[in-house]
């Protein structure tokens, strides 16, 4: 049993509570409880070793026609009762503000426990050990001194563990574990022009479901000399030439491209609508579902919530919806969204299971899962060997799209030029910039599976109030024409 | 809970545990948040965020934890989890301890207002019903938000420490749209206030109406050098991000801040002032870091040259100046650390945006600005982002026809440094990502800033 017996009989009474209302038509009760170790290590000394815990209840209901919501930290019946008491007080003085009901398709609820196969619990690993895991690479990149100014590791592990019960009969237990570990060196020159070199991903993209074994897999000390040098190269690098090229982008670079260029423009919410507030709309609108041609056909990408070692996995979503995989661009064609029960049921469909909160006290809303892009054939070298005249882009540097998901610029870390199938120079400040139909239009090869590595993210921002999600993406290295580039 | 019985449980915690060096730092946020879109309101919550942070130190080792749990069980907890890093951790030469209690408590501007603690759902409701009347009667689909939040936080400490805060805000965007979630047309508005009753819903609503109703049929521009007029939401989102990468002692020690190495140095044009004020007028902030130390005035940019960073105690001692009270304590999106408060851009002579306007002559307005990102080039902060929810040519001096989302890519302080105009009045923007800090900025007037066609 994951959640405590104490906490269940809460839910239970609060569910009671909420079954009482005559003009409660639905009721999720749910209590979460979240634990996190963060450790960083900064130019040879502990930045900060942080433990947080949260842990509460939440209600989401429907009164009237009308959604209402509201939590509580507080593990007592007085707390839960009161909260679901509140939550109704929300969605009966919102009720009068309807133009439509809430339109929620029934169904039975499921009964289950699913857990992340954890090798080595990562809470029970000493703190010594991390430390030493995490100072050993920062030491192998500040060698030799300047001109590394600053060299930076850390770790992170997540544990989450949550209770849902509806009126629809949902009784679904989950204890999902979370980590990633990376790593950064700063290098500054003579004419203190600064370069970042991050290893294996940056913008946090290092994260796995999994346990303390994430760690091993990052391999931060067996990578510590090549991001020195590399780190030190840039410094020297010519900034990338603009002009239109054909470029390759590297696994972790293209894990950003597929999360904002196709998974958030994938939300149905956004879509329709409902997240202006802070996130903005999407391009694909529901009439494009089936024949937009989003991509060339060689792209194909999946909505996947039960990859192995995916953020975006688990059993469930907070809507009680099984996990499960979907297509959102099948061969090129834009073919469905992440959606959740009400937005998918207003076109008809049915909710690839996507919703999700951050925490107790916020609102589950239509999370991206693992978005990926499916693999094709061989490795990346082969596709740098089949490449005339282009670049290697890698590791992100910075990101930007604009409301409708369409125009965006990103930049990164590192680039190397490609002639004649050789890579010929590394290449500094590469920025490329592109329309999305058209970059994905423009995709002329794809890497196999052996390079499609999963990437996680445990902050991408999206709500009002913000949440920060675990999100995943499998990217193997693709090769895109014409795309404009340049250097800041 | 009170902010003084906040104090009180976590000051009795603290002396219960006995640990003879430790400070615990609380939050207790009640937010009622009526979230609207589709022309209806569809996502109203009564939210809770408690939020502690413990620290206790042996020595130059300090450990940390945190909990949402505000009772004395929870509180424990965290004490004993914050013990056992400390007895772990290796020492941290620099560590200065824990602060000293004030030689006394600042006087603040007013920053409670009863009538934002006591809104109620059915308020929320009353106030917004006649926002999403006005944008439905004008053929566009309204969205946005209005929250009501009422903060109380404490620290204390075992030096003696002791502080407590309570304070309010209100907040209300709109968005009037041509079409719900697809492109078209847009307009928008915003206010933020301690006071529910001060937000002005009804000018704001209007403006987002006007927006949105001349934002049609837009045109695309010309890829190259306009000049341009900012809108104050516009400049809070650079100087938001100029912060970000720029102002910290930490970025400052690395060398990736333009600030780096360039103290005294003239980095930006004379029109630019930057200032942390968080105890001023122009602010939300309360008197007191996570720390305990009082927030300091602190000059950042003055006339473009160089002045200052902001600095936690620990980062304080490393670069040997004091905390600039700029501690904030961790969010979902960022381990805690240094920041701004209440950033204020000075203004200038410009009684409005119409005489910038007429000032630019020919060149662009832009509104608001979208998914700005400041990690090109960070030393020469060069930015890049797209502009949303209102961008018109000035034509003649005067505003002409809307033009679509271009994207411009520049080095923030270059073109700061072709700054030839600042409205007097500044308009308080609270930071979009974190219920913590703001920008006050005014309207300004950039020459030659740099864009892309915009390719949509």
């Amino acid at each position: 049993m994951i959640a405590p017996g104490p906490v269940r009989a809460l839910c239970e009474a609060a569910l009671a509570r909420a079954r009482s209302h005559a003009d409660v038509t639905l009721a999720e009760v749910r209590w979460v409880r979240q634990r996190r170790e963060s450790i960083r290590v900064l130019d040879g000394a502990p930045e900060g070793v942080t433990r947080a815990g949260s842990a509460g209840f939440a209600v989401r209901l429907i009164a009237k026609g009308a959604w209402g919501f509201a939590c509580t930290p507080v593990a007592a019946e007085a707390a839960v009762l009161a909260m679901v008491d509140d939550a109704l007080a929300v969605a009966l003085a919102s009720a009068p503000l309807l133009v439509r009901r809430v339109a929620f398709p029934p169904r039975d609820g499921a009964r289950g426990r699913y857990e992340t196969p954890v090798v080595v619990d990562p809470f029970s690993v000493p703190l010594d050990r991390k430390l030493e895991d995490l100072t050993a690479p920062v030491s192998a990149l500040l060698a030799g001194g300047p001109p590394i100014r600053s060299a930076e590791a850390w770790m992170t592990f997540t544990r989450v563990e949550k209770l849902l019960l509806t009126t629809e009969g949902a009784d679904l237990e989950q204890r999902l574990t979370y980590g990633g570990a990376g790593m950064q060196a700063i290098a500054v020159g003579d004419d203190g022009r600064a370069q970042r070199r991050s290893h294996p991903a940056s913008a946090g993209f290092e994260q796995l479901q999994a346990g303390y074994e994430v760690v091993a897999r990052r391999e931060l000390l067996a990578n510590a000399d090549r991001v020195r040098a590399e780190a030190i190269e840039l410094l020297g690098a010519e900034p990338c030439p603009a002009g239109a090229r054909e470029v390759i982008l590297g696994s972790s670079q293209l894990a950003l491209q597929i999360h904002e260029s196709c998974g958030h423009p994938t939300e149905l919410d956004r879509a329709l609508g409902f997240e202006i507030s802070l996130a903005g709309g999407s391009f694909l609108q529901p009439p494009m579902l089936g024949a937009f041609r989003y991509g060339s056909p060689l792209v194909t990408l999946t909505a996947d919530s039960v990859a192995p070692g995916g953020l975006g996995t688990f059993g469930w979503d907070d809507e009680g919806t099984p996990a499960g995989k979907a297509p959102l661009v099948l061969e090129g064609v834009f073919v469905d969204y992440l959606s959740s029960r009400e937005t998918a049921a207003s076109l008809g469909r049915a909710s690839t299971a996507t919703v999700r909160a951050d925490g107790w006290n916020r609102l589950p809303m239509i999370r991206m899962v693992n978005v990926s892009l499916a693999p094709r054939e061989g490795t990346l070298e082969e596709l740098v060997a089949d490449t005339a005249d282009g670049l290697l882009l890698d590791t992100n540097k910075s990101w930007s799209i604009d409301d409708q998901r369409l125009d965006f610029q990103f930049s990164c870390e590192v680039a190397w030029e490609i002639r004649r199938g050789k890579r010929v120079r590394m290449l500094r400040d590469a920025r490329y910039a592109d329309v999305t139909p058209r970059f994905w239009g423009s995709c002329n090869a794809i890497c196999g599976p052996s390079e499609a590595q999963l990437w996680g993210l445990s902050t991408c921002g999206k709500g009002d109030p913000i949440q920060a999600m675990q999100v995943a993406h499998a990217a193997p290295p693709a090769r895109f024409t014409g795309v404009e580039v340049g250097h800041s | 809970m009170s902010a003084a019985a906040l104090a009180e449980l976590i000051g009795a915690a603290l002396r219960e545990a006995g640990e003879p060096e430790a400070e615990i730092h609380a939050r207790d946020v009640r937010r009622g948040y009526a979230r609207f879109a589709v022309g209806e309101l569809c996502q109203h919550m009564q939210l809770v965020e408690p939020a502690c942070t413990v620290r206790v130190a042996r020595g130059k080792r300090v450990g940390e934890a945190s909990t949402t749990a505000l009772d004395p069980v929870g509180l424990r907890a965290a004490i004993e989890e914050a013990t056992r890093v400390a007895e772990r951790v290796p020492e941290e030469p620099a560590f200065p301890g824990f602060a000293p209690p004030p030689s006394a408590e600042p006087t603040l501007p007013r920053r409670y207002a009863e009538s934002t603690a006591r809104a109620t759902a059915e308020e929320r409701v009353a106030r917004l019903e006649p926002v999403l009347r006005a944008i439905r009667d004008a053929g566009l689909v309204a969205s946005g938000a209005l929250e009501t939040r009422v903060e109380h936080e404490a620290v204390v400490a075992t030096t003696g420490l002791r502080r407590h805060h309570s304070g309010t805000v209100a907040a209300f965007r709109v968005w009037a749209l041509e079409r719900a979630g697809g492109p078209g047309a847009a307009g928008h508005g915003n206010a933020t206030s301690i006071d529910v009753d001060a937000l002005g819903l009804a000018a704001e609503t209007e403006r987002a109406i006007r927006d949105a109703r001349a934002g049609r049929d837009p045109g695309g521009i010309e890829a190259g050098e306009h000049d341009v007029v900012l809108a104050p939401d516009a400049v809070a989102e650079l100087i938001e991000w100029l912060a970000m990468i720029a102002f910290g002692a930490r970025e400052i020690a690395q060398g990736t801040s333009a600030l780096a190495g360039r103290l005294g140095e003239a980095i930006s044009g004379e029109r630019l002032d930057v200032r942390d004020e968080p105890l001023g007028a122009l602010s939300l902030a309360g008197p007191f870091d996570r720390e305990g130390t009082t927030r300091a005035a602190v000059t950042l940019l003055e006339r473009g040259v160089a002045r200052g960073a902001l600095t936690d105690r620990l980062w304080g001692s490393r670069v040997g100046s004091p905390s600039t009270g700029s501690a904030h304590p961790p969010s979902a999106f960022e381990p805690g650390g240094i920041g701004p408060t209440a950033l204020v851009v000075a203004g200038g002579e410009a009684e409005s945006e119409a005489e910038l306007i007429r000032q630019a002559g020919h060149g662009l307005y832009v509104r608001r600005l979208h998914y700005v990102n400041g990690m090109l080039e960070p030393r020469r902060a060069v930015m890049t982002g797209l502009v949303r929810d209102g961008a018109f040519r000035i034509e003649g001096g005067a505003l002409g026809r809307p033009v679509r989302s271009p994207r411009f890519t520049d080095s923030v302080l270059e073109a700061f440094a072709r700054c030839e105009g600042a409205t007097r009045a500044r308009t308080l923007i609270p930071n979009w990502w974190s219920a913590a800090g703001s920008v006050a900025a005014p309207a300004v007037l950039l020459r030659r800033l740099r864009f892309s066609a915009g390719s949509r």
